[in-house]
């Protein structure tokens, strides 16, 4: 992806993890055995990517290759910018302040309140004052609901408390990457509701990337990509975000280049997913149109008068005429195959070709070079 | 959260981890400060023993009033019977800026004491003077020594050890088969050679050691005491009498008297090198205890520690903590176990007849003894967080 790339949701920017061609193994001599093999893995400020797989899979090591705690051995992993293949030893523990580790286990200080083990994280960087640690530091546990637990001790909290607390602690410094292991296995339903809360508006406000290991489906169910690893190689990284998904698939379609990627995200993020049966009519001629069909998938058949005048498939979209001239629909048209549109209604659609004059061109093209 | 219990947070700008682990767990606190406390209490009565030991040997010395003194040439310490012929002194007389002379007689060998309480019969320390010229600055017995002039009269030390029954209060004795009077007593303490020091006259010592009390001039010298005419500088009055007298004898100063005692007590007896050893054995069980302490905190903490290396504190940070806590808890020891050393000091004093007392040198010695053994035993254990690997915790 480059700067200019359109599916930053809301935000631009180089991606916070560029991982390329990374292996990593274990042991020396003999002994030594492979436990990454060349990885390569993007992620995008705003991301929520949650890694999956089998334990023994590599998930934890590239996490904590990702997060400067290892020292790469071949490859090349850049993390907000720094190309950490080149960094000394100091220079790794500088690049992990701007990260966000969350760990399986708390490891807090039982020797400190859950005030001060966040004070831990945000004296590190050595910038803020007393008094702008004393009100962050309470900000970030009031939103974690433990604003009455600020001066507890570990021992007088309880285990999803605790894990808030050390979430608490990753989060405190807003670092643009946060790095974790199974978060919320320690937390109670609502804790974990809270804590997802608070992942995703970190992720749509402050433009975080989070990169998480976990097999929670409350958390899966909200991530914007799915990463699957078996046996050190990624075997497969799903778009499950559909705002996520349309945008990359808008972006392959000439008709929608000529959007700003604030326009084709404000647009993606508009359209709803509908799928069709074979047969299945999605539009019938004369019939007042109200909404624009987009193709992923599947093909369909367009039939003026009960002669088939042409076929579309994935890319193509259909139903621009109706919305453009007020008019009836002027043909039927129904699923071959199983189809999944992106459907996009009217009052998005007039807001979209009014926001910008060169996408109401290019679907006038489009229109007439259809018929 | 209002903005009352907010304002209570500490407003300080770093937390201060190592003074918070120190007390984290007040068990594990006071474990520690026991622990600790006791190798410190160890150094400290072994450091008040040597002092003591060598306060109790150079009790007598110090009391001698005079500003030079000759004693045999062969003479190897303060206690060794080692007379020369008084006839000896004689040259000395006639060297410019001596006012005068006074023979000190003294013995550790042939003189047994009685106690007057008892049956048994024990060798005491004897000096003899000139009840005239009463040779120790003991205000006491300057005040008495008048009464030493009655025949067989004896004044004692009423802090000798208790088998001698010097205390007793009896008024009557015997010294070698012999009935002595107790016309008065004085406070010194023993020490280590001898249980009770016995002054009487010279004549008195005379009628012991030759059987007639007029045989003083003939008794073989321990000291001869030298006072200084007013204005006279000890060194050149100590040259010319080096010069002056035979080889046989040798002249020393004051200062040079007691540190040949000290020298003797030290080098030559295993005094000083047992206390020293005792200070060594408190030393390393005291790193020992720090150094279980401070492992097991560690060890406790691995995960913490490499939580805080994966935010990103280096090494530095944490070593820096790690001895902070070590030093946090060798001063937290060291107070209690200081004070309760001036107890020790006072019971095991009366009970020893030691005098034991509390210096500054002895209490800068061990706190710098406790904070030594804290921080090396810390600089042993912190490997374990050096080596700690961040990526092992998640």
């Amino acid at each position: 992806m480059d700067a200019s790339d359109p599916c930053l949701p809301l935000l631009t920017g180089p991606p916070v993890i560029r991982a390329e061609g990374v292996n990593f193994y274990y042991g020396e001599g003999e002994a030594r055995f492979q436990v990454l093999f060349d990885i390569g893995l993007e992620v995008a400020p705003g991301q929520l990517v949650v890694m999956t797989g089998p334990s023994g899979s590599g998930k934890t090591t590239l996490l904590t290759l990702v997060g400067a705690l290892r020292s790469l051995q071949e490859g090349r992993i850049e993390v907000l910018g720094h190309d950490i293949s080149k960094l000394d030893r100091a220079g790794l523990v500088r690049v992990r302040r701007d990260i966000g580790f969350i760990f399986q286990l708390h490891n807090l200080f039982e020797a400190l309140s859950a005030y001060e083990n966040v004070k831990m994280a945000l004296q590190l960087g050595g910038k803020l004052s007393a008094a702008e640690m004393r009100e962050r530091g309470v900000a970030i546990l009031e939103r974690l609901g433990l604003g009455d637990r600020i001066s507890h001790k570990p021992r007088a909290l309880s285990g999803g408390q605790r894990q808030r607390v050390a979430i608490a602690r990753a989060l405190a410094n807003r670092p643009r990457l946060v790095l974790a292991d199974e978060p919320t296995a320690a937390l109670d339903q609502d804790s974990t509701r809270n804590v997802i809360r608070m992942f995703k508006e970190l992720t749509v406000e402050d433009g975080t990337a989070i990169l998480m290991v976990t097999h929670d489906h409350r958390i899966i169910e909200l991530a914007d990509r799915l990463v699957h690893m078996v046996d050190g190689r990624v075997v497969s990284d799903v778009v499950l975000n559909d705002a996520l998904r349309i945008c990359e698939f808008l972006k392959g379609i000439d008709a929608f280049k000529a959007l700003t990627p604030t326009e084709l995200t404000h647009v993606a993020e508009r359209m709803a997913k509908r799928h069709y049966m074979p047969g299945e009519v999605v539009i019938r001629e004369g019939e007042s149109g109200h909404e624009l069909f987009l193709i992923s998938e599947g093909e369909v058949k367009v039939e003026r008068s009960d002669h088939e005048v042409a076929r579309l498939g994935p890319g193509d979209f259909f139903g621009e005429l109706a919305l453009l001239s007020g008019d009836p629909r002027n043909a039927t048209v129904s699923a071959v195959n199983p189809v999944e549109t992106y459907v996009l209604g009217e009052a998005d659609f007039h807001a979209a070709i009014g926001a910008s004059a060169n996408f109401r061109d290019q679907l006038r093209r489009v229109y007439f070079l259809r018929h | 959260m209002t903005p009352d219990t907010r304002s209570r947070l500490p407003n300080t700008r770093f937390v201060p981890l190592a003074w918070r682990n120190l007390l984290a767990s007040k068990r594990r606190f006071a474990r520690s400060v026991a622990g600790i406390g006791f190798a410190v209490l160890l150094m400290l009565v072994q450091l008040g023993f040597e002092r003591g030991f060598f306060d109790a040997s150079l009790g007598m010395v110090r009391e001698l009033d005079g500003d030079l003194f000759i004693m045999r040439a062969t003479k190897y310490r303060f206690g060794s019977e080692d007379p020369f012929p008084a006839r000896d002194l004689e040259p000395a007389r006639k060297i410019a800026g001596v006012a005068g002379i006074v023979p000190l007689y003294a013995s550790w060998e042939r003189f047994f004491w009685k106690d007057p309480t008892g049956n048994n019969a024990y060798l005491v320390q004897v000096f003899a003077f000139d009840p005239d010229h009463p040779v120790f600055l003991l205000p006491e017995l300057q005040a008495q020594s008048e009464r030493l002039k009655q025949a067989d009269a004896v004044i004692v030390d009423r802090r000798a050890r208790r088998f001698l029954g010097m205390a007793s209060g009896a008024r009557e004795t015997e010294i070698n088969g012999r009935i002595v009077q107790i016309v008065g007593d004085y406070a010194l303490g023993p020490d280590f050679m001898s249980n009770g020091t016995v002054m009487m006259s010279e004549r008195s010592f005379a009628g012991f050691l030759s059987g007639n009390p007029a045989n003083v001039a003939r008794l073989p010298v321990e000291f001869g005491i030298i006072k200084l005419r007013p204005g006279a500088e000890a060194p050149a009055v100590q040259q010319a009498l080096r010069a002056a007298l035979p080889d046989e004898v040798r002249v020393l100063t004051k200062p040079e008297l007691v540190a040949f005692e000290r020298d003797f007590q030290a080098d030559l007896s295993s005094a000083g090198p047992i206390f020293w050893m005792g200070t060594i054995v408190g030393f390393v069980v005291g790193m020992l205890i720090s150094y279980q302490v401070i492992y097991t905190d560690l060890s406790d903490q691995l995960a913490q520690y490499a939580t805080l290396k994966g935010m990103g504190y280096g090494n530095g940070y944490l070593v820096g903590v790690v001895f902070q806590q070590a030093a946090f808890s060798a001063v937290a020891a060291f107070v209690p176990a200081w004070l309760l050393c001036l107890v020790v000091y006072r019971v095991i004093g009366e009970l020893a007849l030691l005098p034991l007392h509390m210096t500054l040198s002895q209490t800068v010695i061990s706190f710098g003894l406790t904070l030594g053994m804290c921080l090396v035993s810390a600089s042993l254990a912190i490997r374990r967080v050096i080596a700690v690997d961040p990526a092992e915790i998640f």
